[in-house]
């Protein structure tokens, strides 16, 4: 079969994916990382020079980056198992059988989270969560939570970005384990039923199986979105109060074109890289395995 | 023939002396335009009151002169970051929008020109600039770096007391307080009940933390952020006292005020929730317009209270400068532009749109401030003013980042203000040792 088909066709079809990954992923990357070895600081761009490892060294005993990384790993180690459990639970409500208008507009109305721009997410929050007049006080003031801080408070502003992120990103998870459940064999499933009333037991011997490469799928990319989450904490929070909410993007935004210091961001941007792509080994490796 | 060409020539020597004495009387802004009609100027505007009352008034600029102004909008948190990003790569801008702790930056960098080259063109400079009807200490804040006035007084603040005639007058109180003791001691426990508050002070994690908060309470009390070798300042016993007190004064604020910005804390003085703000003039505008403020007919201004050390009010604000990077023709006509929008002749009208000229003649009408009640605090401020109240030196963008991170954590509480400003002062002095403030290469220059 690959001797019917010609250097120049293999080319043609590959090539300009190629090009294009060549010039928009891998040229910014190089350039990074050179930016990354030297003195880099737009303001001061007559001192240009070559430092080697210095920005890296910098960036890893600096208590700042771990923080800012630590609270990202927070926030995705409570945000994810709610996305999860939450998105399973919708995604198996609409896998059963019956009442399919409802569940149709159920799947509609699942994008408009997800098709909602990160920007436009905070700023809602921003008015939703005001203190004095937002939404959700009005809505807490019957059972006394009317006048919570949520913006200037450090875990209030936790846990509303955890909050946010949540509304938009479950159902993206929901929709992509429907996806799974709907490729188990119909009479695998049905003959699982008759062996057992328990949903439990289902769940666990006939449909994970068929949900794990979606499940590493979410793991992957909602790891990532959440390494590289930024639109939506700097238009609700800018990271603040303090630094409470200033998760390692912003942080990396805030070095690169607050002060300036393009260096050091990129080695902290290298570094984070580095990170998601050892986290993404490890899932692969632990959780894919093939139906 | 030799009369022939005697008379000629002294009548050619006549004509261009009596025309260039005509020519210099007669200066106008359409003639002097005239080669650059059809000019694109780039700059960048702020959303603020002020750039909102010239953009009103460009219209008669743009059919005078025939020069067309871009404005590119951006809130002031981007400002900086799009102009350093556009001068770096040779863009578009024309002209550069300066707040007065962007000038070191600017001027060391070579983006922007020195006034000089076009004050000193007689086709360029109007007769009646006049540079000393400029407030010295704004031009020489605002525009002004090493000695070189690069760019002239556009969008100038200072800080003012805002407060609520009737919310102290119903407190029992005739006047605003003198001091910021007085403030915390005494009006502070009689304003704040019922879900109001005696005073906000903006204190967000930008900007706004390191020049209206941390910096408005070191310099009454006699602090500062470096002492005159450049080394940190903070821990001194003045310092701390300011810190201090910010921590103190938190009591008669409003919940969460690390989160509040400009528009929060003026909202909140709008809405009748806060009695005392300390914030720009700029916003005077918006404070007495009944359309965005339900106080508007209990607002009155004072100069802000003093402290031991005096009353040192915050400085802030804007110049335009021309850009180095823009074209012969386009550093011509932005000159031109900027030279008419700060000038004597636009300041009346440029005040009653809601901008804040810096001409003294645009204050000298004594009834004038019966109609914008702020001006008399204003001037004040401006012959007290303190011209490094933060630091202009290149260097700011990256100590207002430190200030901004541990003067948060000073409010949160999460550590004590001497902490704070161990850790502030050590990452201040590594900034400026790498910049060779303190190996001799660079000057202590503010």
């Amino acid at each position: 079969m690959r001797g019917k088909v010609s250097r120049k066709t293999i080319f043609a079809f590959l090539g300009p994916s190629v090009i294009a990954l060549a010039l928009i992923g891998i040229a910014p990357l190089l350039y990074a990382l050179w930016t990354s070895l030297h003195f880099f600081n737009l303001t001061k761009l007559r001192r240009v020079k070559f430092i080697g490892l210095e920005n890296y060294g910098e960036v890893l005993t600096d208590g700042a980056f771990w923080q800012a990384m630590g609270r990202t790993f927070y926030l995705l180690a409570l945000s994810l198992p709610l996305q999860l459990a939450l998105g399973m639970g919708i995604a198996l409500i609409l896998h059963k059988p019956g009442l399919t208008l409802l569940k149709t507009l159920a799947r509609l109305s699942l994008v408009l989270p997800m098709a909602t721009t990160y920007a436009v997410v905070g700023l809602l929050g921003q008015v939703m969560f005001n203190q004095k007049f937002g939404v959700i006080n009005q809505f807490l003031s019957p059972f006394g939570g009317g006048s919570i801080n949520w913006i200037g408070d450090s875990s209030n502003a936790f846990i509303m970005i955890v909050f946010w992120d949540v509304w938009q990103w479950t159902p993206f998870v929901a929709l992509v384990l429907l996806a799974g459940l709907t490729m188990v064999p119909g009479e695998v499933e049905e003959a699982a039923r008759l062996e057992t009333k328990r949903w439990w037991t289902i769940l666990r011997y006939v449909q994970l199986p068929f949900l794990m490469p979606g499940l590493v799928a979410v793991l992957i990319l909602r790891t990532a979105d959440t390494l590289k989450l930024f639109d939506m904490v700097f238009t609700l929070t800018r990271g603040g109060p303090g630094s409470s909410t200033e998760l390692i993007s912003l942080m990396i935004q805030r070095v690169g074109f607050r002060a300036f210091d393009q260096g050091l961001a990129s080695a902290q941007a290298i570094i984070l890289l580095i990170i998601t792509i050892i986290l993404a080994q490890i899932y692969i490796r632990v959780f894919y395995r093939e139906v | 023939m030799k009369i022939r060409d005697l008379l000629g020539s002294t009548a050619l020597a006549l004509g261009l002396a009596f025309g260039s004495v005509s020519g210099a009387s007669a200066w106008s802004l359409k003639e002097a335009a005239a080669p650059y009609a059809g000019t694109t100027v780039d700059v960048v505007f702020l959303l603020r009151p002020g750039y909102e009352a010239i953009e009103a008034m460009l219209p008669e600029f743009e059919e005078e002169t025939g020069i067309k102004i871009n404005i590119i909008k951006h809130p002031y948190e981007n400002a900086l970051g799009e102009q350093v990003r556009d001068f770096v790569a040779g863009g578009d801008l024309d002209i550069a929008l300066i707040d007065l702790v962007w000038i070191g930056n600017f001027a060391e960098n070579e983006w922007i020109v020195p006034i000089s080259k076009f004050t000193s063109d007689p086709a360029l400079a109007d007769p009646d600039l006049d540079m000393d009807d400029f407030f010295p200490l704004v031009l020489n804040a605002f525009g002004g770096w090493n000695g070189e006035i690069y760019g002239l007084p556009f969008d100038n603040y200072s800080g003012l007391l805002f407060y609520n005639t009737c919310m102290l007058e119903e407190a029992g109180f005739d006047g605003p307080p003198e001091t910021w003791a007085d403030l915390k001691d005494v009006y502070g426990p009689a304003l704040t009940k019922d879900g109001k508050y005696a005073y906000a002070l903006q204190s967000k994690r930008n900007e706004t933390q390191s020049a209206d908060s941390f910096a408005r309470v070191l310099w009454p009390f006699g602090g500062s952020f470096l002492d005159e070798n450049f080394r940190s300042n903070l821990l001194s016993e003045e310092s701390q006292a300011g810190l201090q007190f910010r921590q103190d004064l938190m009591q008669y604020m409003p919940d969460g005020i690390v989160a509040y910005d400009h528009a929060e804390t003026v909202n909140a003085f709008g809405q009748g929730d806060v009695a005392m703000i300390t914030e720009w003039s700029a916003f005077y505008s918006t404070v007495v317009n009944p359309e965005t403020s339900k106080v508007a007919d209990c607002v009155a201004i004072a100069p802000e209270p003093m402290g031991p050390a005096g009353r040192k009010p915050a400085l802030g604000g804007f110049s335009l400068a021309v850009a180095a990077q823009a074209d012969d023709a386009e550093q011509a006509a932005g000159y031109l532009f900027i030279q008419w929008a700060t000038s004597k002749a636009n300041a009346g009208e440029y005040l009653e749109r809601g901008g804040v000229p810096a001409r003294q003649s645009a204050y000298a009408d004594p009834a004038l401030a019966e109609t914008y009640t702020f001006i008399p605090a204003l001037v004040e401020s401006w012959q007290d003013g303190v011209p490094e109240f933060r630091p202009r030196f290149a260097e700011w963008p990256e100590i207002t980042e430190i200030v901004q991170e541990w003067g948060t954590k000073i409010m949160l509480g999460e550590v004590s203000t001497v902490e704070g400003a161990e850790e502030l002062g050590t990452r201040m002095e590594a900034v400026l040792e790498d910049a060779g403030y303190y190996s001799g290469d660079k000057p202590l220059a503010q």
